[in-house]
């Protein structure tokens, strides 16, 4: 039995705490148990449990021919899992960071993408891939990238951010509703974070953003992570008297534009937040879309865009922090764009 | 490449034409427009022209020859280029069907290639060929090519030399298969390309036209907020009155408001109504709806009235006719504006119709007095929207108005000062009643709105005169269009209707006023009901 | 006293009609190849292509016993592989010519074609990008529990990309029904097999990966057919992946722009006399399969087939411009 659900549970008889991983190892139970085509890839994924123990246990309860590790071969894994995904099966491809899907990119953009298109609609590729992303536990540049907007850029697939254990649940039920290619980034801060999942089986819509806090003052958009951060903010915001509203972003392809341009047309004034590199990012995106929407006329001050340094996540604690935005600088923006400094 | 001749069709029905003698010789002087050749038809014999001057060669057709239409028969080399010798072929008839001669075409060897020059030929005219023999070179931006020869024969009618630039795909020399006799050079009839492929009839990609506000007055170079500019433009600002307080002295919207808000004492236009004051608003105008079924009513109240004015003539209409009602500036619940013209108010109400028109692409369209006006302004400007046009008793056909009315409801503050003028909108003075009188003055209580529709009154009807024709508009106005109008109305004379060009329905009412839709709700809402659908006849 | 059978592998294994099935499909990807090209010269075919004439015994013989469940993936030179599985010629032109009715609704062209209905995944434009997805397909059937095989047809070129190591290797691993065939025309693009693999046959990189590797001669129905023939019995009983090397030779260059500068022309004529084609009509007719008078009906037949289909394909109507974003996402 499935439930759409677009707001955040809040009913107490459902109240119930998992973490973030546990919501999505609960998923994938509830998947496979309903679908005999579900089946796992990844490296480590079945006795070790995976990287982040996101799957853990979930091979003695499916088997190995369910549950199965592959080799370290990142480009033909992708690949088996689209050619499965082509005739039948129904994967959920697990990269052990997300920096290694690079290494698979000719699998996921030239063909996962472009399957059904280039044969005119003749050909499904119900693939999903999940990644965990993002910096903050000093594995330095190349375990800690959030390159999530590369995908955006990809007509075909779907690209998604939850931010929530009750969104990484249903996110994941509905990207194996979908026929069409869904890359899922699961930030690796978020997979100890607790927080209220229904039970049972649901599906959080693709494609819908979300405003977690309603505000008059100035919308910050923020995905992931950053959207524990910009909610912070936001509480520290209120004691001065300014009201942000605060949007979670949910999906970077398709983004929702008209939830953001509704909050625009509200408060004239917009803050991106995001921890891809500031430079051609989801933000830029964002950006240039009210922009040319009919929202440009409620702008009453610039967009500003926070994302990541334009350098590789540094090793150093303190550099590793102060590379990325956080509750401090999120502030720091918003009261500037509300104090009309920029 | 040399010019070729061929054998023209030159009566309606002319399939073939039998060549009849030959003026010239094969390597003559030709000049342009001497004669060539006779056909003969089935009429009388025909002269057949040079197309160019040169030299003539590669005849290939000869006295009792029946040739098809269009037929090279010859070409004519100009000055310098190369040319090749034809024999004459043995066989006269070169029928349009049978056994054709294999062409030799030039290749497309490159992606994006459209054009190949052809560097050399490795053999010449009337050579004995096999399948794969070398024939001749391209040159293309990348190395050369050697293009070989498709099938085994002879190879005739040699039709670029080196150093021609040739389409890709056009044959430049033809392959006869042994035994197959040497004829004319074929036309080209069979093979079609791609250019002569029929055009692709799917529709061009969807255009969708931004609808863009008119521009009420370039504020070139100065810093403003997106919102400032919004906010200034519908407050009737330029931005040079405006202050800045933002970074680099930006506007801001708070900007304008205080601005606004500072120059709320000013009293514009020099007939003072003691110490009324009122400040310009911002926003959209209001605009409220009745839903129903099928294409939307837009209604445009008259000067003074306001949306809710409507509400007998919506009673006739019938619960199911969908209604958008838009309140002017300065009435009802819209925002009150400064104008400086009858074109600002125009520019207004085109601006809350555009925002109609986002969700719904067609409408029907009724406007009362000034909201008649209005109307007229709109479907002039915004022709594809509108499927009908109603006007009752509208304003701006002609000069004459009786303005003393007017000011006096605008002006009057108590209901005993408002009653006798409302009089003057009816056809007799029975049909208001004090009671009504009462009524209406409770809608007019705010000075403010009052203060505000008396300036507009000074801009729109100075010293009691129209101040703006629409006349031109109505003749201009493309869709159907009816007028209707009181007979005894005495605010606006019916004979206005008449004074104008353009084809439009008048509809005259006796015994009715200036506000029909008041005073016979049920014989106006007939007519409009009739118009709207006569309107939609073979349109929907 | 039984004889021992000498005759060749097809002509004991397969039926007549069968056979004659085989010859007809060859000339007619012989016949559509040259019809593709003399459209592309005259202009009227968009971007280029990669023709296969010279490698149908290939295509054919190791297409000869997979049904419409049985997959195959192809590459960049697939036009053989997608009639040796099936394909209408007229759907093929129609693709090529970008109409709506081709395969791919003339979004895909001609290093897409694909039929996924009929088990034909489809030709692909990145060289090693069929592996993975073959053993993917046989993953599928696996775990599907279906007897299906997987035919993954690659190029020389192929063999030195990361994914063909990484795709034999999981197949190997996981036991996967799929037959990996080599088409080894010794040439990838411009570069010979010489010049660019480490390894004097393909076939020998197989015993890295724990799976039997045969070289056979690629122009030889036969030889094809009956290495393939056991490949696919071994994939069928659960025994897991092979790899068949194809020796052929494509006697066009690799596209459309290829001068044919890093080969002779004699090295070229000299395959040219070893034509497949030529080879197995003989070989039937030979073995009383055929008679000269109904081989010369079969090539015509194929010759009409492929006329037929470029007048159907001329006549086809072209996709809509306003729908250019269709098929990016499903359709609800």
């Amino acid at each position: 039995m499935n439930a759409m659900t677009d707001k955040p549970s809040s009913q107490p008889q459902n109240l119930r705490t998992l973490s973030y991983s546990e919501a999505i190892r609960e998923a994938m139970a509830i998947a496979m148990e309903a679908d005999p085509t579900v089946i796992l890839m990844g490296e480590d994924i079945g006795v070790y449990g995976g990287a982040f123990q996101v799957t853990l246990d979930l091979v003695d309860r499916f088997g190995t021919d369910r549950v199965m590790d592959t080799p370290i071969s990142e480009l033909g894994g992708a690949g088996v899992a689209v050619g499965a995904a082509l005739t039948g099966l129904k994967p959920i491809f697990e990269f052990q960071f997300s920096d290694f899907a690079m290494l698979a990119m000719e699998q996921i953009v030239n063909q996962a993408a472009k399957l059904r298109y280039m044969l005119g609609g003749e050909a499904s590729v119900p693939v999903v891939f999940r990644l965990p992303a993002g910096s903050g536990t000093g594995a330095a540049a190349q375990h800690s990238q959030s390159i999530e907007a590369w995908f955006g850029h990809v007509p075909g697939l779907k690209v998604l951010q939850p931010a929530t254990p009750e969104d990484a649940k249903g996110m994941l039920l509905a990207a194996l509703a979908d026929p069409d290619p869904v890359m899922i980034f699961e930030h690796k801060l978020l997979y100890k974070m607790k927080g209220h999942v229904p039970e049972g089986s649901y599906l959080t819509p693709i494609g819908k953003a979300l405003v977690r806090r309603e505000g008059t003052d100035v919308t910050i958009v923020a995905g992931s992570i950053m959207l524990h951060r910009a909610l912070e903010a936001a509480e520290r915001l209120a004691k001065d008297g300014i009201n942000a509203e605060v949007i979670d972003l949910r999906c970077i392809r398709p983004i929702d534009h008209e939830t953001i341009l509704a909050s625009v047309r509200k408060t004239g004034k917009l803050m991106v937040v995001y921890e891809g590199v500031k430079a051609f990012g989801v933000g830029a995106e964002i950006s240039a879309m009210v922009a040319e929407s009919d929202a440009f006329d409620f702008l009453d001050a610039p967009i500003l865009r926070l994302g990541a340094a334009d350098a590789p996540v540094p090793y150093n604690p303190d550099l590793e922090r102060a590379s990325v935005p956080q509750v401090d600088t999120i502030e720091a923006a918003a009261r500037r764009l509300t104090r009309r400094e920029v | 490449m040399p010019v070729e001749v061929i054998l023209p069709k030159v009566d309606m029905d002319m399939t073939h034409g039998t060549l009849a003698v030959w003026h010239v010789a094969p390597g003559d002087e030709v000049a342009k427009g001497a004669a060539l050749f006779d056909i003969e038809t089935d009429k009388a014999a025909m002269e057949v022209e040079s197309p160019a001057s040169g030299r003539l060669h590669a005849v290939s057709a000869k006295p009792g020859d029946k040739i098809a239409v269009g037929t090279v028969v010859a070409l004519i080399y100009s000055e310098g280029e190369n040319t090749v010798e034809v024999p004459p072929p043995p066989v006269a008839v070169a029928p349009v069907s049978g056994p054709q001669p294999i062409e030799v075409i030039l290749p497309k060897v490159d992606m994006d290639m459209s054009h190949g020059t052809l560097a050399v030929w490795h053999v010449a005219e009337g050579d004995s060929v096999t399948k794969g023999t070398a024939l001749f070179d391209i040159e293309t931006d990348k190395a050369a090519m050697e293009v070989e020869a498709p099938a085994t024969g002879t190879l005739h009618h040699l039709m670029a030399a080196p150093g021609d630039k040739v389409p890709v795909g056009d044959v430049v020399a033809y392959i006869y298969p042994p035994g197959m006799a040497v004829g004319p050079r074929p036309s080209r009839a069979a093979t079609a390309t791609l250019a002569e492929q029929p055009p692709n009839p799917s529709a061009a990609a969807p255009i969708v036209a931004a609808k863009s506000l008119v521009n009420s007055g370039f504020d070139g170079n100065m810093r403003a907020t997106p919102a400032a500019r919004a906010a200034a433009r519908q407050a009737g600002l330029t931005l040079a009155e405006v202050k800045g307080s933002g970074p680099m002295g930006r506007i801001q919207r708070d900007d304008v408001t205080a601005h606004l808000e500072g120059h709320s004492g000013e009293i514009r236009g020099s007939t003072a109504v003691g110490p009324e004051i009122w400040s310009p608003q911002f926003g959209p105008l209001h605009v409220s709806h009745r839903k129903g079924a099928g294409i939307p009513l837009v209604l445009l109240h008259g000067f003074t009235a306001d949306s809710q004015s409507w509400a007998p003539l919506e009673k006739a209409l019938g619960p199911d006719q969908p209604l958008i009602r838009i309140d002017l500036p300065g009435h009802g619940r819209s925002p009150r504006r400064r104008l400086r013209s009858f074109a600002d108010l125009a520019r207004m109400m085109v601006e809350a119709f555009d925002e109609v028109t986002r969700t719904h692409d067609r409408v029907h369209l009724l406007g009362h007095s000034l909201g008649g006006a209005l109307a007229l302004a709109i479907a002039d400007i915004r022709a594809r929207n509108v499927a009908s046009l109603a006007l009752i008793a509208p304003a701006g056909l002609g000069p004459e108005i009786d303005g003393a009315s007017i000011l006096g409801i605008t002006r009057a503050s108590r209901a005993e000062s408002l009653a006798p003028w409302l009089r003057r909108l009816t056809a007799t003075p029975g049909g208001i009643s004090d009671d009504y009188a009462r009524a209406a003055m409770k809608q007019r209580n705010d000075p403010a709105l009052r203060a505000a529709q008396v300036d507009m009154a000074e801009v729109l009807f100075p010293d009691g005169v129209q101040a703006f024709d629409l006349r031109p508009a109505l003749a201009r106005v493309e869709c159907p269009t009816a007028l209707i109008w009181g007979r005894k109305d005495h605010i606006l004379p019916y004979r206005h209707s008449l004074a104008t060009d353009g084809d439009f329905a008048i509809h005259l009412l006796s015994d009715a006023g200036h506000v029909p839709q008041i005073e016979c709700p049920d014989r106006v809402a007939r007519i409009v009901e009739w118009h709207q659908s006569g309107a939609l006849v073979g349109k929907r | 006293m039984t004889q021992p059978d000498n005759r060749p592998f097809a002509i004991r294994t397969y039926a007549p009609n069968q056979l004659r099935e085989a010859l007809k499909r060859m000339y007619l990807i012989r016949r559509f190849e040259e019809g593709a090209e003399d459209s592309y010269m005259r202009g009227l075919i968009h971007g280029t292509m990669h023709l296969s004439i010279g490698q149908e015994a290939s295509a054919m013989a190791s297409c000869m016993e997979l049904t419409d469940d049985d997959k195959i993936t192809s590459t960049h030179r697939g036009h053989g592989h997608c009639i040796a599985k099936g394909a209408e010629v007229g759907r093929m032109f129609a693709e090529f010519f970008g109409k709506e009715t081709g395969y791919c609704h003339g979004r895909g062209g001609s290093m897409h074609i694909a039929d996924v209905k009929t088990g034909n995944l489809g030709a692909n434009g990145i060289v090693g990008g069929g592996l993975p997805i073959a053993v993917g397909a046989a993953l599928s059937a696996k775990r599907l529990g279906k007897s299906d095989v997987t035919i993954c047809f690659f190029g020389d070129g192929a063999n030195n990309e990361g994914a063909f190591h990484e795709a034999l290797n999981m197949a190997s691993v996981w036991k996967l029904p799929v037959v990996f065939i080599c088409e080894n025309n010794g040439y990838g693009m411009s570069t010979s097999i010489a010049r660019s693999t480490s390894v004097k046959h393909i076939a020998d990189r197989a015993v890295a990966y724990s799976m039997p590797g045969v070289t056979v001669d690629g122009n030889d129905f036969s030889a094809v057919a009956e290495a393939v023939h056991h490949a696919v019995a071994r994939a069928r009983a659960g025994e897991g992946p092979s790899l068949v090397e194809n020796l052929t030779y494509r006697w066009r260059g690799h596209s459309k722009s290829d001068r044919n500068r890093y080969r002779t022309k004699e090295e070229i004529e000299e395959w040219m006399t070893r034509d497949p084609i030529a080879r197995f009509r003989a070989e039937l007719i030979a073995h009383g399969v055929l008679d000269e008078a109904s081989a010369d009906a079969i090539e015509a037949a194929a010759i009409a087939d492929m006329e037929a289909g470029i007048e159907f394909a001329k006549a086809s109507p072209a996709p809509s411009i306003s729908d250019v974003t269709r098929y990016v996402y499903a359709e609800n």
